[in-house]
């Protein structure tokens, strides 16, 4: 790109030929772009055409919505951050069917989440938020948990979990507290309301036992992996 | 180069402004920064890339291809080409920053930013969204071009030839273009929400997002302070396009946009990456000159 002045090749089909080398504009030197003038429109156009959906989509228009596929959605879906307060803060946590004591109890999941497992960036935070309505995503990450958890803590095997939230309500502003930290379920006081939004089946969770029991930990088959 | 005649139309015109010279020093700094904060945001993943992209880790099973929480299913691959992927994405936005064989890893990061965005949606933010539109401007731009290797291996093989001080204009255009529509669309968007009225900043204070400063703000500003920072974030924000445009309101609007991405970042923890992504693009679309001068030691005078 840094090459003499004048040095690139002409454009036949155009009468003012770009340089590709630095021109000499009074005193600046200019480097001109490497991509051909006829990509440069198209890409100016598809910029502009992108710039005006994302502002078209954050100012709650949904012609976006309506014209763009989902994988061209997804990319414009940027600028409207943050538009609404808070009603609670939500907590995601998960309590497991404990094969020997045949009873529910909290089962820390982070370890089997490992990118960003302490806040909201973590997987399992962020698959409860998006899927919590959605019974076949639930079920996976139960299997999941329950493949990790068995494998890794083979004393302390599961048969199947309950996945719920936590609404711990925000105070008014310039109300005194005390600074985040996660708590063990049993410490939240009756005032924070919890919601259940899946449980194992009991006959799942006696047959999971039963397999992990007889040595077969793999007796259940994998999820149906549907693709397109 | 001959001088340019006085446009006519306001096609023209506007033309001659979308094309108009922009120092260089805008899009290296871009180039340079961009791609290092994308890596930093993305290294809390890339590390652990077999629990991302490969069934090593909890997998979304495909929805049906009709649900906005799946734009696009690409199913996992096995761990080693999960690996091989995080390895060439680092390598990508490491070469880009570096200007060495830009043009190569600016398309190659935007590739593999458009893959990881697509193919895992637990792991995608407006950062992961914006990477892939970022690196693929850079792709279609000259940067590289000054104060890169590939600048420094080609000054050794012709060192006669005097170094760019400026570059077409329209990419910087565009950045400058998409900055003020999107803190316009975001504007609009906090206005229909409950920034009027409600106490949107206290009441994501509390999360695990919170950090040792946000707690200190929660403890030490008054509940009326919370309410005016929102009035200030509305007013810079719906009006952006105003305050970029004017010559007189740029500056201040630079401050106010920095000083509001450095309270985000350090209030919001891994909002950071997003903070710092956003206060590139300001500072390299929209600082003064004489700063960006300054900073890459150029010489005024070239």
């Amino acid at each position: 790109m840094a090459s003499k002045p004048g040095s690139g090749k002409p454009d036949s089909r155009k009468p003012n030929p770009a340089p590709v080398g630095p021109t000499k504009i009074d005193g600046p030197r200019l480097v001109q772009p490497w991509a051909p003038r006829r990509l440069r429109q198209v890409a100016a156009v598809l910029a502009g055409l992108y710039v005006f959906a994302v502002w078209l989509d954050a100012a709650g228009n949904g012609a976006a919505d309506a014209a763009l596929p989902l994988p061209l959605r997804f990319f414009v879906q940027e600028a409207a951050l943050f538009p609404h307060a808070a009603r609670d803060v939500i907590e995601w946590r998960a309590e497991a069917w404990f094969c020997d004591g045949e009873r529910f109890a909290e089962l820390d999941v982070r370890p089997y989440f490992p990118i960003r497992r302490d806040d909201k960036e973590s997987r399992f935070y962020r698959a409860m938020f998006f899927h919590l309505h959605q019974r076949k995503v639930l079920a996976e990450l139960d299997r999941f948990i329950a493949r990790e958890q068995n494998r890794t803590h083979p004393e302390a095997r599961i048969g199947g979990v309950m996945l719920l939230s936590l609404r711990i309500p925000i105070p008014p502003p310039g109300t005194p507290e005390t600074r985040y930290q996660r708590l063990p379920l049993a410490d939240y006081p009756p005032s924070v309301e919890r919601h259940y939004w899946y449980v194992t089946d009991k006959a799942q969770r006696e047959q999971r036992c039963a397999d992990l029991a007889a040595g077969n930990p793999t007796a259940e088959p994998p999820a149906p992996s549907e693709s397109p | 180069m001959r001088r340019p005649t006085q446009p006519q139309t306001p096609l023209e015109r506007l033309q001659r402004w979308f094309e108009a010279p922009q120092p260089i020093e805008r899009l290296e700094l871009i180039r340079i920064v961009a791609p290092l904060v994308l890596l930093a945001f993305l290294s809390s993943r890339l590390v652990h890339a077999d629990h991302w992209l490969s069934p090593v880790g909890f997998r979304v099973p495909y929805l049906g291809g009709h649900d906005w929480r799946q734009p696009l299913y690409l199913p996992p691959v096995s761990p080693a080409v999960a690996w091989l992927v995080a390895i060439a994405t680092a390598l990508a936005g490491l070469c880009l920053s570096a200007g060495l064989l830009t043009r190569f890893a600016a398309g190659a990061f935007a590739i593999l930013l458009a893959y990881l965005a697509l193919a895992d949606r637990l792991e995608a933010f407006t950062v992961s969204k914006l990477g892939p539109m970022i690196a693929l401007a850079l792709w279609l731009s000259p940067c590289g071009a000054r104060y890169s290797l590939d600048a420094w291996f080609r000054r050794r093989r012709h060192p006669e030839a005097a170094p760019p001080t400026h570059v077409a204009g329209g990419v910087i255009r565009y950045f400058q273009i998409f900055l003020a529509a999107m803190y316009s669309g975001a504007g609009i968007a906090k206005l229909r929400g409950d920034w009027l009225s409600g106490d949107v900043l206290w009441s994501h204070l509390h999360d695990n997002y919170q950090t040792a400063i946000s707690w200190f703000l929660v403890r030490s500003v008054p509940g009326w302070g919370w309410q005016a920072l929102q009035y200030l974030s509305l007013t810079f924000e719906v009006a952006a396009p105003l305050w970029f445009l004017l010559p007189w309101t740029r500056r201040p609007a630079v401050v106010v946009a920095l000083s509001m991405h450095a309270m985000i970042g350090l209030m919001f923890g891994p909002v950071i990456w997003f903070a710092l992504l956003m206060s590139t693009l300001l500072v390299g679309c929209y600082a003064p000159e004489r700063w960006l001068r300054r900073a890459f030691r150029a010489d005024p005078a070239a």
